[in-house]
């Protein structure tokens, strides 16, 4: 009995990293092909180790090609400006939700669903109308707050739910202390749902660092857009030299797996919650 | 609800100064909502009838700034007379379609997988995770490599396993085209499902498949009679997430293909761009917009349909 439970066990261990690894192959296809000369990336049979690694691809993209760092920095300030506005705008109203004496909550619930399945395509069109009257087109401010409509609702849904594990009687014996509601939510409730706001914190800014629609129909100059669009530029630019593309995708998703790996347990969370809007 | 019933009585045996005190202290409660339900408001539910409006004139790049005019129906009537419109549509719904059931069933067998007990899953499941994590455009652009010519890595695995005879241009036959970005599409949205169903799975109670143990059901049985009934809700909602999520999808084609060759891979949020975007008629996008929204709607109302008749059930 304990022999057949200890096969399974290590059975299902092997098959499960047996088929995560078959299945992350293309990353490390990406990796493995931005370190390859360009000799061989075209070898058949492909090789699937480089017999000569070299970070040439690297080096021309970062030391070399100097607007490779104003695309990283575009997209550091697009997706910080996306994160701090969804989170101001989003904590309070989650709060309100979770534990307010407020009307038509279940209206603003509805709402925020109905907001969520927007396509941004749909919302690229009006708010380009709106910023090229408003003069706002190539400026940090659209792109933020556009990034903002796609994290916004996702941001409250997913922060209520924190709030509403907050034990209830906190903010009566708060009151009776002398503080007024603002404070009472700034100072008492805020730090309590601290890993809530890491989760939603981590995902507005993976929002705002994979945009790619906004920044392609709301800006035109170079200057402003960030390495979303820049990586697509070099497809057209670099052609076949795939090893150059992949080292920039691969710069372009280190933020994403240095996020990843150190929130890793509250982004887990964060997907489920996500999509288990009661 | 506790706290909302206090305030009810509070509210009918004290009726005089106290009541407009509390009033007054209440609307403090909605300022906390003013400033993301006003976002919410002027960035997203106004651009909804902004599109619809649109729809209904005749704007471009040209007199974007100056006068509209208001022409009815005719966008609309344009748009369904439109071939390429009857491409973009039905490639959506193909695209659509072919990737929930294959995250799905890809994503069913990870969760299947990951349910069970074994050191290091909690790791290798969120490791999975960072296919769903990357920008959609570093997929694409990946994708695009490996699918590249009749030298990538992707032909290259399926000449040696036999599936293929001689190496396909993937992204470069009109034939292909859709099936290859729904490929790359589907690669994206499996960790996503396997999370959710394993979500699901976890909730489960373990004393019904002790029952059913005890009582002879063999695994398939099991899964049968148990597992899918119980997770018809945690299904219904992912099936109804992978609509609105998959049907939305634009960067993928506009990276891997652009919509070629000759529209073979358009699908409406590329065809609503193409209109916007490229020949920068603004009201025929708005109106495409709008038909997808009209779709998105019907969707979430089949699935509260379907919600209903699941709690009438229980």
């Amino acid at each position: 009995m304990t022999t057949l439970k200890w096969k399974e066990k290590y059975g299902a261990m092997a098959v499960a990293i047996l088929s995560t690894l078959l299945f992350l192959f293309p990353i490390y296809w990406m990796v493995i092909t931005s370190i390859k000369p360009m000799n061989e990336l075209f070898a058949s049979p492909p090789n699937f180790f480089p017999l000569e690694p070299t970070f040439d691809a690297y080096i021309d993209n970062i030391i070399k090609n100097q607007s490779m760092l104003g695309y990283i920095a575009n997209s550091f300030v697009i997706s910080f400006g996306t994160l701090i506005l969804s989170l101001i705008l989003a904590a309070p109203v989650a709060y309100a939700l979770a534990r307010l004496d407020i009307k038509g909550k279940s209206l603003i619930l509805i709402i925020l669903l109905t907001t969520q399945m927007l396509p941004s395509i749909m919302l690229a069109m009006p708010l380009f109308i709106f910023f090229s009257k408003m003069g706002l087109i190539n400026s940090f401010t659209a792109l933020i707050i556009a990034n903002t409509t796609h994290a916004l609702p996702f941001a409250i849904l997913v922060l209520r739910p924190y709030f509403l594990s907050v034990p209830s009687g906190l903010e009566d014996a708060a009151a009776i202390d002398g503080c007024n509601k603002f404070s009472v939510f700034l100072r008492i409730i805020l730090p309590l749902v601290k890993p809530g706001l890491l989760t939603v914190g981590a995902f507005c800014f993976l929002f705002g660092w994979g945009d790619f629609l906004f920044a392609l129909t709301l800006t035109t100059e170079n200057s402003i857009r960030p390495l979303t669009l820049g990586l697509y530029k070099f497809i057209g630019e670099y052609g076949i030299e795939w090893n150059n593309l992949m080292a920039v995708a691969t710069i372009a998703a280190i933020p994403i797996i240095v996020i990843f790996v150190t929130l890793q347990k509250y982004i887990v969370s964060g997907v489920t919650s996500g999509a288990m809007k009661d | 609800m506790q706290q909302s019933d206090v305030v009810i009585e509070k509210r009918n045996t004290i009726r005089t100064v106290s009541s407009i005190f509390k009033s007054k202290r209440n609307l403090g409660n909605y300022l906390f909502l003013a400033p993301g339900l006003l976002f919410l408001m002027f960035f997203m539910i106004f651009p909804i009838f902004y599109n619809l409006l649109l729809g209904f004139q005749n704007v471009t790049l040209m007199n974007l700034r100056g006068e509209h005019e208001f022409i009815g129906l005719s966008n609309y009537i344009n748009i369904f007379l439109d071939p390429v419109f009857k491409i973009s549509f039905v490639n959506s719904i193909i695209f659509t379609a072919m990737c929930i059931f294959f995250q799905f069933a890809i994503g069913f067998a990870f969760a299947l997988l990951f349910n069970m007990n074994f050191p290091g899953k909690n790791f290798l499941r969120s490791l999975l995770l960072l296919a769903w994590m990357l920008p959609m455009i570093i997929t694409s652009t990946l994708f695009r490599w490996m699918m590249s010519g009749d030298y990538g890595v992707f032909n290259y695995f399926l000449l040696v396993l036999g599936i293929i005879d001689e190496p396909i241009l993937w992204l470069t036959e009109t034939s292909t085209s859709l099936l290859g970005t729904i490929i790359a599409n589907i690669w994206i949205g499996v960790p996503f499902n396997m999370i959710i169903l394993l979500g699901g799975l976890q909730s489960l109670p373990d004393h019904l498949y002790e029952a059913a143990k005890i009582d002879g059901a063999s695994r398939f049985q099991q899964f049968r009679h148990i597992t899918l009934p119980l997770m018809r809700p945690t299904i219904l909602i992912l099936l109804m997430l992978g609509v609105i999520y998959t049907f939305k999808v634009f960067d993928l084609i506009y990276i891997m293909t652009g919509g070629g060759p000759v529209n073979s891979s358009y699908v409406l949020p590329f065809y609503a761009f193409n209109l916007a975007f490229v020949k920068f008629d603004f009201s025929m996008g708005a109106a495409v917009a709008t038909l997808m929204f009209v779709f998105l709607c019907i969707v979430s109302a089949i699935y509260l349909w379907f919600l209903r008749k699941e709690e009438q059930i229980h």
